[in-house]
């Protein structure tokens, strides 16, 4: 009984560190930039391909097996290289309404499925049986892969190396200085554009590394994005629109929820996250963490 | 008395914006407020308009309270405002926009099919507010074309269009031109009287028209009346003329 | 004037196209009939009424669905019926969803409305005992005006009777919806598209105008669906998915929110264009991405913009101020 529940909550908490890594770049772009981009899922999905091919190709050219992942984490970020080209593309639409930045995100996320499907066609791949390359750990009656604890871990040392990021270094300053008052942080003297494309970039750089780590646990599926951005977006109302916290606490409740939901009553699964959504909606739009003003 | 407010008082946090304000407005009455920036005019305003809800006090229209209403019910009731900042629907002809107005005030408003231009009775109405506003030869333009004065016109012009009892106009000739500034007043004057509107509150700074056509003038200094008297009367009030001029006043203290 | 010949020449065309001889285009001629109706209701909502709902599809679906249910499992055959009954259902359902979700602005407009529209979807995925599943449900065929044509061959059926059944329901749409716009209500509905905050100093409830308009787009969404389903006899879950949604705003974009039948045009123009790069290359995501990006950078009035010369309008602009 416990073993069961320990062994949802492990696996709700491994996909909640994905969740969060997604949704912390959703959380930081919408922070910073007010822009939703619905095109983050887009990104997880192309970091889970491109790190099934960086894994390939390293481990086909000697890289020795166990240390996949960090050809799995190096090509994660090495793909974020998409960051400055989409921002220069949404950087067309920053003075106009939400809708129609909404809505150039809308025409990425299109453009990114089929590209996915160009490159790396529509069977789904994977890193093949590199998932259990770390073994499993059996505790109290429970079996876990390690992997998934390397995930969980990184992904609480990212959280940390976030909050760290924005409470002492000065690029946390500006991007919080940026968040809450656009105008002010210019006449300042900070120069917006560069810190939009930094933020963009970084913001994809998290989705990106998302979609790599869970690679091992899942294959590369194309639907895999346009999926997940429904999830993310789950996190981020729960957990507050702009929210660093938000993405945390709002990952944790989405990924365990889900998981608790899989494993007493299927059909529920995202049912009940939905109705947990619009209930948020209704009661506390701004969230667990978000800002009052909605 | 057709308006009047209660002991109206309100913070921001710590920051008090009105304290104790008791204002009236009779039937007949042009009444003007007058006041620094920061004076809390605009406070009093939202709350005279149901707007905005005081900390404490109420405000009666008609013997009712309307306390914090909101705007909609209190247009039903009888009252209207214009905006200080020009407040328009930008691509609404300027007939459009009276028709609003009109359709409102007659309540044909969730007509879902009903012709609009077949409605001889909103036409006719809607064209009549526009020709007392001077603005019918521009019927057919819309109002984000329209020079900035117009727009005006046409902001207080759909207040007007609500047929109301008493209305208050939100600083009507600020950005018009000094010359023009008498032929918006007097259009004011005469649409008010061919309407049957039968109290006018304006919050102005020019202090000629603000002479030139109030009843009674209220000066508001640091949240509180410091005066609520005749033309004549302010104008021999030391504290509102130092006030008017900008000579230094009190600390304001908390309420 | 120029719109009237030009709407007459097309609904000439319309009717001239089965005697055409390319069954095909015919038949995709359905799929449009279908989508111009639910775009016709989500310009009221979005065009006439400045918001922006990201989960339309979800009365898609239950316009689909209630075709699936009435024919398949309740053995009801009349396509009157089964359209009363989309309009029935979709009415029902927007009624509380509208008054929740008209409450709220922009972003938390669309977000809400999005996740209705999955809540539907997973539903309809995951209660496989009730509603098929991934599957789906079939559409059985149903009778027209009481004429039973279940003898018919199926390319005969779709061409004839049922596309002239289907063109007439969008034409009555159309017709109602032109009164609904311009009426007292259409023009309160475009005043407070461009200025909420004046709108309700002159009096007018915005939220309940915005919830007519929610309601009225759910019934035009719910009939679009139900027309739908006769044409492939078989409706799944992926008609409530949120890209679907997303495809029906592309539309609305593409032919032009600004003039009644700018969305009409849209739909026509997708269907047609999905259909030619499909033949030629099965990445129309690509293309269609790509062309939406255009749209929305260079043309946002849509194609209708392009001949009315009118791109930007400003009065989206004037949609951005306060959030309530």
């Amino acid at each position: 009984m416990l073993a069961h529940a320990l062994n949802v909550l492990l696996s709700g908490v491994f996909h909640a560190a994905i969740l969060f890594l997604v949704a912390a770049g959703l959380q930081l772009v919408f922070g910073v930039q007010r822009i939703f981009n619905l095109a983050c899922g887009s990104f997880y999905a192309l970091g889970a391909y491109f790190g099934v091919s960086t894994v390939t190709v390293l481990t086909g050219a000697g890289l020795p097996r166990p240390l996949f992942i960090v050809a799995l984490v190096a090509g994660g970020i090495a793909v974020a290289a998409v960051g400055p080209v989409v921002e220069r593309l949404l950087r067309f639409v920053y003075d106009r309404d939400e809708t129609f930045q909404l809505l150039l995100t809308f025409a990425v996320v299109l453009m990114m499925e089929d590209i996915l499907r160009i490159v790396w066609g529509t069977a789904p791949t994977s890193t093949g049986g590199l998932y259990l390359i770390y073994g499993q750990v059996r505790a109290l009656g429970v079996t876990v892969p390690v992997y998934n604890l390397i995930v969980i871990a990184a992904g609480i040392a990212i959280a940390l190396l976030m909050g760290y990021m924005l409470a002492r270094t000065r690029f946390g300053r500006i991007i919080r200085a940026a968040a809450e008052n656009r105008e002010m942080s210019e006449a300042l003297g900070v120069n917006m554009r560069v810190v939009y494309v930094k933020v963009f970039t970084l913001g994809t750089m998290l989705g990106t590394l998302g979609g790599a780590l869970v690679i091992p646990s899942t294959a590369a599926m194309s639907e895999m994005g346009i999926d997940l951005i429904v999830e993310a977006f789950a996190v981020v109302v729960i957990g507050g629109l702009g929210s660093m916290r938000g993405a945390l606490a709002g990952a944790l409740v989405v990924g365990v929820l889900r998981a608790v939901a899989i494993s007493t009553w299927p059909e529920l699964e995202m049912l009940l996250i939905y109705l947990i959504v619009i209930a948020v909606l209704v009661f506390r739009p701004r969230g667990l963490f978000g800002a009052a003003a909605a | 008395m057709i308006l009047q407010a209660r002991d109206i008082r309100k913070l921001y946090g710590e920051f008090c914006a009105l304290d104790g304000v008791s204002v009236g407005v009779n039937a007949g009455e042009f009444v003007s407020i007058i006041g620094p920036n920061g004076a809390g005019k605009s406070t009093l305003i939202n709350v005279l308009t149901g707007i905005l809800e005081p900390t404490a006090g109420r405000v009666f229209f008609k013997g009712r309270d309307i306390t914090g209403i909101g705007p909609v019910r209190l247009a039903r009731l009888g009252m209207a405002r214009s905006f200080q900042l020009v407040s328009i629907f930008p691509e609404l002809t300027v007939l459009e926009v009276l028709q609003v107005a009109v359709v409102s005030r007659l309540r044909r408003g969730a007509r879902l099919f009903a012709s609009l231009a077949r409605d001889r009775e909103v036409a006719e109405q809607a064209l009549e507010v526009a020709e007392l506003f001077l603005l019918a030869d521009k019927r057919t333009v819309p109002a984000r074309q329209l020079p900035q004065g117009d727009k005006k016109l046409l902001d207080v012009a759909s207040a007007f269009a609500l047929q109301p009892e008493v209305i208050l106009l939100d600083e009507p000739t600020s950005g018009v031109s000094t010359r023009d500034k008498t032929k918006v007043m007097e259009i004011l004057v005469s649409a008010s009287r061919r309407i049957g509107i039968k109290a006018i509150i304006q919050v102005e700074h020019d202090m000629d028209i603000v002479f030139g056509y109030s009843d009674r003038i209220i000066a508001l200094h640091e949240g509180r009346v410091l005066a609520d008297s005749t033309p004549g009367e302010i104008r021999a009030n030391e504290d509102v003329v130092n006030m008017v001029i900008g000579r230094k006043g009190r600390k304001r203290s908390t309420c | 004037m120029k719109a009237r010949i030009a709407v007459a020449a097309f609904a000439l065309a319309v009717l001239a196209v089965p005697q055409l001889g390319r069954d095909y285009y015919s038949i995709l001629m359905l799929s449009f009939f279908a989508y111009a109706t639910v775009l016709l209701g989500l310009n009221l909502l979005f065009g006439y009424g400045g918001l922006l709902s990201f989960g339309h599809a979800l009365f898609i679906g239950i316009g689909a669905y209630a075709a699936a249910v009435l024919t398949g499992k309740l053995g009801v055959l009349h396509m009157e019926a089964i359209l009363l009954v989309a309009v029935a259902a979709s009415v029902l359902v927007a009624a509380p969803v509208g008054a929740l979700c008209v409450r709220y602005v922009k972003i938390y407009f669309g977000m809400l409305t999005l996740a209705f529209g999955m809540l539907f979807y997973s539903f309809l995925l995951k209660f496989y005992h009730l509603t098929g599943g991934d599957e789906g449900m079939r559409v059985l065929r149903p009778t027209l005006l009481g004429f039973d044509l279940s003898a018919t061959p199926k390319v005969q059926f779709l061409i004839g009777p049922y596309y002239y059944y289907s063109a007439a329901v969008l034409a009555v749409a159309a017709f109602v919806m032109w009164r609904i716009v311009a009426s007292p209500f259409g023009l309160c509905l475009k005043s407070i598209r461009e200025n909420p905050t004046k709108a309700e100093s002159l009096g007018i409830s915005v939220n309940r105008y915005r919830w007519y308009a929610f309601v009225i787009s759910a019934a035009y969404g719910g009939v679009g669906g139900a027309l739908l389903g006769p044409t492939t006899g078989q409706v799944d879950p992926n008609l409530a998915y949120w890209t679907h949604s997303g495809n029906l705003v592309f539309m609305t974009l593409l032919g032009g929110f600004t003039h009644f039948f700018g969305p009409v045009l849209g739909a026509f123009v997708f269907i047609y264009l999905q259909d030619a790069v499909m033949s030629v290359v099965s990445y129309w995501r690509l293309v269609f991405g790509a062309i939406l990006a255009v749209l929305v950078i260079f043309v946002p009035g849509g194609l209708v913009g392009l001949v009315t010369g009118r791109g930007v309008r400003p009065g989206i602009k004037a949609m951005r101020e306060s959030p309530r």
